[in-house]
């Protein structure tokens, strides 16, 4: 037996993709090739595995070594590929069964042989279950495994550990998993006092999914209630929790929470941060990290306009493509957007107390920054006011579980008509069941001049999803007359 | 009314004085007492009337048609933060919402009096109120336009009420009156014009102002000074550009180069107070007195929130109102390409 293959896993894009390790030992001199597109720390890892192997006991073999790496066109990075590679040569080469290749392995090996976490544990885990095979991992990787349902994870601490494992010669370890629970440290609503027309906005933009933009002076509390808009979410299913834990893992970070992510870029962020991109493999970008969640960016005018532009496809699309010499990978984007803005560059127009020092032409400069088209992605626009002294001193508002309770039951609704009100077209807007009262209140509205066509389908939306938050299938005169207040010029 | 504060208004102090005399003693009763006690200097007159009676002195103002307005009763934003003006002394109506200023040089060019002139009758015509100084040039070019389009115009002066200064302007300012407009003064009646009171005036045309509109200023004039104020105080500040050799033109230019928005046309102005001022407001509060308040005010105040923002979004449909800003308006602006109202 010259030849084996063993399989490991890369995350292409946030595709599991199957990796597989073929080992051939044979040839006329003493040597060790690695190919396949293998990075630098990939190439790296003949002199890990050669050490690695010597120093668990087992010789390396004195024949020429070629490791490929399959598919040869995917371009390979990291040191996940180490212990397959490791196993793969001892097999081939006849120095432990068969056997021991019949695994997906992921790890790093440690010169004296240890295995060390690597990233990659969920495609591991992934793969493992669409080939059938034993996933073998250090703990740390098999537990990010161990996420994925019906992975059959095995923990190894070191090369010879993995072979004994591998061909059933040792007792395998399970790994502790990981429980995808909601973390319990976030914020709660009930630290905002007063803001009552913004508390509601929140409140409606997480029953229906709607961009919000919250515009007011320094001060007033914009970014501390869009921290809270997680908080009133619906908790992620496990598909959801699995799918975002798959982008941030192809961010190279590990997140196995219920709870939506939040992600609030500064505005100082490259095109590249927000969008993804990168040179070499791809990289998700803030708005693909934020992915199931909420993308926060305050102070929204000092984006520049370009990367803003950049972000409104990905955020319709849900969904960004980035493509590069070889790889094209599509990154999810379904986030639900939320922005702060001050009303003109010194922040203060329209505030009770400071006065504003900036001239109309100032301010229409700065609004401008903030085109059109973005602004008609915002559903809900609310103004937040600094809170005056009695508004510290009133009581607590409603806690974040409350209000989290309406919303789930306001989407729940809407999944059994099959589309989050954000997303309604113009014909399923149309198709809305309306009471006599709110087509007539719509119908003076559109008369009086004093909305347009894409206002309307605004107003619609954010109606359809007042009606939901309160249990009601027909629109009412009520739910549209709130709705309207909502749409303020800012 | 207050009355130590009716008598500090006759004691003709200027700003900065008063400020001290209130910062040593305290309250406007005790700043009373120790100018009678002598021990400032004093006008004749103005110690004169420390001495009098209060009801001689509201009898002094009801001959000349005037009234003395306490600081509590003037309307919102007309005094800067600190200032210690005890009140205003005004004879007609004074209107309770944001004018526009227009001031400028008192030697203004054939030119200078002929825009002056255009803009307050176009201010007049868009139902602005029209302040300015009465004073020549400018200011009374201004008033003039403003006059003959029939508008409402409020001059404030560096003299006495009852002082008209110059004199030739003694008809312009009652055809002001006659129009529903007002004239006020922080100065007692009989108080002579005197130099030094043109400055602390202009802090008055600011604060009865949203807006100031410059039109023609040398490089050191008192427009500059009430275009400084403005810009403090967070009104919006438009300049007519000028010819750049003409020495009453500098002022003007340089303003525009420090970034005042420069007025391009007549129509540019409409267009301009538009944007940064809203609709007219006029002196009638709208629905239930709603414009103007902010909506998380009225939401505080409701004891059912929700149903609030159901009546403030009826009422909007109906186009009785326009929330704008988080803030009730009366309803009357326009729909497409403003950012926000699409």
């Amino acid at each position: 037996m010259f030849y084996s293959s063993t399989t490991s896993a890369a995350l292409v894009g946030v595709r599991p993709h199957p990796v597989r390790v073929e080992a051939f030992i044979g040839g006329p001199r003493e040597g060790f090739t690695l190919v396949g597109l293998p990075d630098t720390a990939v190439r790296e890892a003949r002199d890990r595995v050669r050490s690695a192997i010597q120093a668990s006991g087992f010789g390396f073999p004195a024949r020429r070594v070629t490791v490929n790496l399959a598919p040869a066109d995917l371009p390979k990075g990291g040191s996940a590929y180490d212990l397959p590679i490791a196993l793969g040569i001892l097999s081939a080469a006849g120095i432990v069964p068969a056997q021991a290749s019949r695994v997906v392995a992921v790890g790093e090996l440690a010169l004296d042989g240890s295995v060390r976490p690597v990233g990659g544990g969920l495609a591991a885990g992934m793969v493992a279950v669409e080939r059938d095979l034993p996933c073998i991992a250090a703990p740390e990787t098999a537990r990010e495994a161990a996420a994925v349902p019906g992975a059959d994870v095995k923990v190894v601490a070191s090369l010879a550990e993995a072979v004994a494992v591998a061909t059933g010669r040792a007792e395998a370890r399970i790994p502790e998993p990981i429980v995808p629970e909601a973390d319990g440290e976030t914020l709660d609503l009930a630290d905002v006092r007063g803001q009552l027309q913004a508390r509601r906005a929140l409140e409606i933009a997480a029953a229906g999914g709607h961009h919000l933009l919250l515009s007011g002076p320094p001060g007033a509390g914009k970014t501390m209630l869009a921290r809270r808009l997680p908080g009133i979410l619906p908790p992620l299913d496990d598909r959801d929790v699995l799918e975002v834990a798959c982008v941030h893992a192809a961010a190279r970070r590990t997140r196995l929470t219920r709870t939506p992510p939040f992600r609030s870029p500064h505005h100082s962020a490259s095109l590249v941060a927000l969008v993804g991109g990168g040179s070499g493999i791809p990289v998700p970008g803030e708005v693909s990290l934020a992915h199931r969640g909420v993308l926060f960016l305050d102070e929204l005018a000092e984006f520049p306009p370009s990367v803003l532009d950049a972000l409104r496809q990905p955020i319709e699309d849900g969904s960004v493509t980035i493509a590069r010499k070889g790889v094209s990978v599509t990154f999810p984007s379904a986030c639900q957007l939320v922005a702060a803005t001050n009303p003109c560059p010194c922040g203060f127009r329209g505030d009770r107390k400071k006065p504003c020092r900036c001239g109309a032409a100032a301010v229409s400069r700065y609004r401008r920054r903030i085109s059109g088209p973005l602004l008609d992605r915002f559903d809900l626009r609310v103004q937040v006011w600094r809170p005056d002294a009695e508004e510290f001193l009133a009581r607590p508002g409603e806690p974040s579980e409350v209000v989290r309770r309406r919303v789930t039951a306001a989407r729940e609704l809407q999944r059994r008509r099959g589309v989050t009100n954000a997303c309604l077209t113009r014909s399923a807007l149309d198709a809305i069941e309306m009471d006599a009262e709110a087509s007539t209140l719509l119908g003076t509205a559109l008369t009086a001049g004093r909305v347009t066509a894409r206002g309307f389908d605004r107003i619609r939306r954010v109606a359809r999803t007042i009606a939901d938050l309160g249990g009601s299938e027909v629109v009412t005169g009520d739910h549209v007359a709130e709705a309207l207040t909502y749409r303020g010029e800012w | 009314m207050n009355e130590a504060r009716l008598r500090l208004a006759h004691a003709e102090l200027d700003p900065e004085r008063l400020r001290r005399l209130l910062g040593e003693v305290g309250t406007e009763r005790e700043a009373v007492r120790a100018l009678r006690r002598g021990r400032h200097r004093l006008s004749p007159r103005a110690a004169e009337a420390l001495g009098r009676p209060v009801g001689e002195l509201m009898e002094g103002l009801a001959e000349n048609g005037a009234r003395f307005i306490d600081r509590d009763r003037l309307p919102g934003g007309l005094l800067a933060a600190g200032d210690p003006l005890p009140g205003l002394f005004v004879r007609g109506a004074l209107p309770h919402t944001g004018g526009v200023a227009v001031v400028g040089s008192r030697r203004a060019t054939r030119y200078g009096l002929q825009i002056a002139e255009a803009i307050g009758r176009r201010l007049a015509a868009a139902g602005r109120v029209v302040v300015s100084g009465l004073a020549r040039g400018v200011d009374g070019a201004a008033h003039r336009g403003c006059v003959e389009a029939g508008g409402v115009g409020v001059a404030v002066l560096g003299s006495g009420i009852d002082v008209w200064y110059p004199p030739e302007h003694r008809g312009l300012g009652e055809q002001l009156l006659e129009g529903g407009g007002a004239v006020v003064s922080e100065y007692p009646p009989g108080t002579p014009p005197a130099p030094w009171r043109f400055p602390c005036r202009n802090r008055l045309i600011v604060g009865l102002s949203e807006a100031v509109i410059v039109v023609e200023a040398a490089a050191k004039s008192g427009a500059l000074i009430t275009a400084r104020e403005a810009l403090e105080r967070g009104r919006d500040v438009y300049v007519v550009p000028g010819d750049i050799d003409r020495p009453t033109s500098e002022g003007c230019n340089r303003l525009i180069q420090d970034g005042a928005h420069p007025v391009c046309g007549l129509e540019d102005l409409d267009t301009l107070l538009q944007l940064a001022l809203g609709p007219p407001g006029g002196a009638s509060p709208g629905p239930g007195g709603l414009v103007g308040r902010s909506v998380e005010d009225l939401l505080a105040e409701a004891d059912d929130p929700r149903a609030c923002l159901v009546e403030l979004g009826r009422l909007e449909a109906e186009g009785k109102i326009h929330i704008a800003g988080g803030v009730v308006r009366e309803a009357g602006g326009r729909v497409g390409n403003r950012p926000g109202t699409r």
